[in-house]
């Protein structure tokens, strides 16, 4: 968005990414497992703002069915929730890491097709760190960019450090988010 | 290529709304080139001037925030304070892509929401106890959103940058009030005073014009970012009338403020010029415009003019 937009008050809500990043988890995730004994968790999620117009839904539905078609080979199974947020979620359950990027991809791409690419915040990934609490990674799609959240004890706490750790270890994997300040948490995640 | 495809694009901006604006900056320019030739005109005090106005200016640009959110009696709030109203915020800044904002409350029954910050990067939100309470979540996000748009628009900058030459105006006059004895001997200091009067009255209702523009403007930004326009405009509503009904106390006092509230505190103002916020009717007709454009019904009513 140009700065005379801005200044004009033209702004607009960013689209996604031009290059898309999603599937540098399709690698990462084994580095993840070997080298940093951490799991996925079996469940990855898409988040968007619904919207109240009378295709928004269909385009979803349209989404979400032709995933669970494909996902009648590959074993994948789908959900839809809402969080307390009012956001929505697809949520992808599979063992396979590369059919969660794969069958992410697919509901964000239905959702830009349908033209409702700029309502999509963030993919999330869970992975199961040993002798820790979860950790999440966070694709933002607006940026193309990844960065790990990793709740801590107690409402609202994050482990920061931990999540720089986890920065560090993957960095050659995952382009991560240079401006820490943009590393925002996802509380209520449904995975 | 596919029918939905220009649904979820950006909503029009009002061609009309966008030529006001920059006609309003453009002749706040015009009155600002006008009062820096009064001053160099002036000669001996040039030097002077150009000191104390480097000076506020400095002091307005950096320091405008901190004692806005003082005056207001904002207290920032941690994400633990107010884990929901965080989350909120958060989630809208992924949306509309911008950092986070610090987040602040203020302990009042009044029901508003004002945003502060020279940049992006150092903006605050605020909102009062008020609202939280009268306001539905989406409502809420409405209001923040409007807030954030405030913040991705750069308003407090533009409305410091163009206070800061009415600040200077006022100053001369202030000169001009107690220096004003010796007139015969310095005509031109006079002239200059009155240049300043004219220019501090023009200036004061372009200013008011143009925090009127830039709060259709947020409004539509909010509708962007939530896609909801419908729940700001039920959240003016809920706000408007509380407001009418609450007592008038203690944080209309500065007009100057109050163009980066969400709603005018005040709403008995006689002339709609003065004002720096457009009256609810035509804001709300404006947000329903903008939700009939999102509903894809071709609804071709044009933004009202401000």
């Amino acid at each position: 968005m140009g700065f005379l937009d801005s200044l004009l008050g033209r702004s607009r809500t960013p689209k996604p990414a031009k290059k898309d990043r999603l599937f540098a988890m399709s690698t990462a995730y084994v580095t993840l497992e070997t080298e940093h004994g951490m799991t996925s968790g079996g469940k990855a999620g898409l988040v968007f703002q619904a919207e109240a117009t009378s295709d928004f839904a269909r385009i979803v539905a349209e989404a979400e069915e032709l995933l669970r078609a494909t996902g009648e080979e590959t074993g994948t199974t789908v959900e839809v929730s809402d969080d307390k947020y009012g956001y929505r979620w697809v949520v992808v359950s599979d063992p396979d890491v590369e059919d969660l990027v794969v069958g992410l991809s697919s509901i964000k791409d239905g959702l830009d097709v349908g033209g409702y690419g700029a309502r999509i915040l963030a993919a999330v990934f869970k992975y199961e760190r040993s002798g820790g609490r979860p950790a999440y990674f966070i694709y933002n799609v607006k940026r193309g960019l990844w960065y790990p959240f990793v709740p801590g004890k107690g409402e609202q706490v994050r482990d920061n450090e931990a999540e720089l750790r986890l920065k560090a270890q993957l960095g050659g994997e995952l382009p991560m988010e240079p401006e820490l300040e943009r590393w925002f948490p996802l509380w209520g995640v449904p995975l | 290529m596919h029918g939905t495809m220009n649904r979820s694009s950006a909503l029009k901006a009002p061609a009309g709304l966008q030529a006001r604006m920059l006609l309003t900056l453009f002749l706040l320019g015009v009155v600002y080139v006008v009062l820096m030739a009064a001053l160099f005109a002036s000669g001996a005090s040039g030097v002077t001037i150009a000191v104390v106005a480097a000076g506020l200016f400095v002091f307005q640009v950096v320091a405008a925030d901190k004692i806005g959110l003082r005056a207001m009696g904002a207290e920032e709030v941690s994400p633990k304070e107010a884990p929901e109203l965080h989350a909120m915020v958060e989630r809208l800044c992924v949306q509309a892509d911008l950092p986070k904002p610090k987040v602040a409350i203020m302990r009042t029954s009044m029901p508003n929401a004002f945003a502060m910050g020279r940049s992006k990067k150092a903006a605050t939100v605020a909102v009062t106890t008020g609202i939280m309470e009268i306001l539905s979540p989406a409502e809420l996000e409405g209001v923040l959103a409007h807030e954030l748009a405030h913040i991705r628009h750069r308003d407090v900058m533009i409305m410091t940058l163009v206070s800061f030459f009415a600040s200077i105006a006022s100053m001369i006059l202030q000169f001009g009030f107690f220096f004003g004895g010796d007139d015969d001997e310095n005509p031109g200091f006079l002239a200059l005073v009155l240049v300043a009067l004219a220019v501090y009255v023009v200036s004061f209702f372009l200013m008011s014009a143009l925090s009127r523009y830039r709060e259709f403007a947020a409004d539509r930004g909010a509708a962007e970012i939530t896609r909801r326009p419908s729940a700001l405009s039920s959240a003016l509503m809920k706000i408007s009338g509380t407001m009418q009904r609450i007592p008038e106390q203690d944080l209309r006092a500065h007009s100057e403020l109050a163009a980066f509230y969400i709603a005018r505190p005040s709403t008995k103002s006689l002339f709609a010029l003065f004002s720096t916020h457009p009256p609810m009717e035509k804001r709300i007709a404006a947000l329903e415009a903008l939700e009939r454009q999102i509903q894809g019904t071709t609804g071709t009513q044009p933004l009202p003019a401000a």
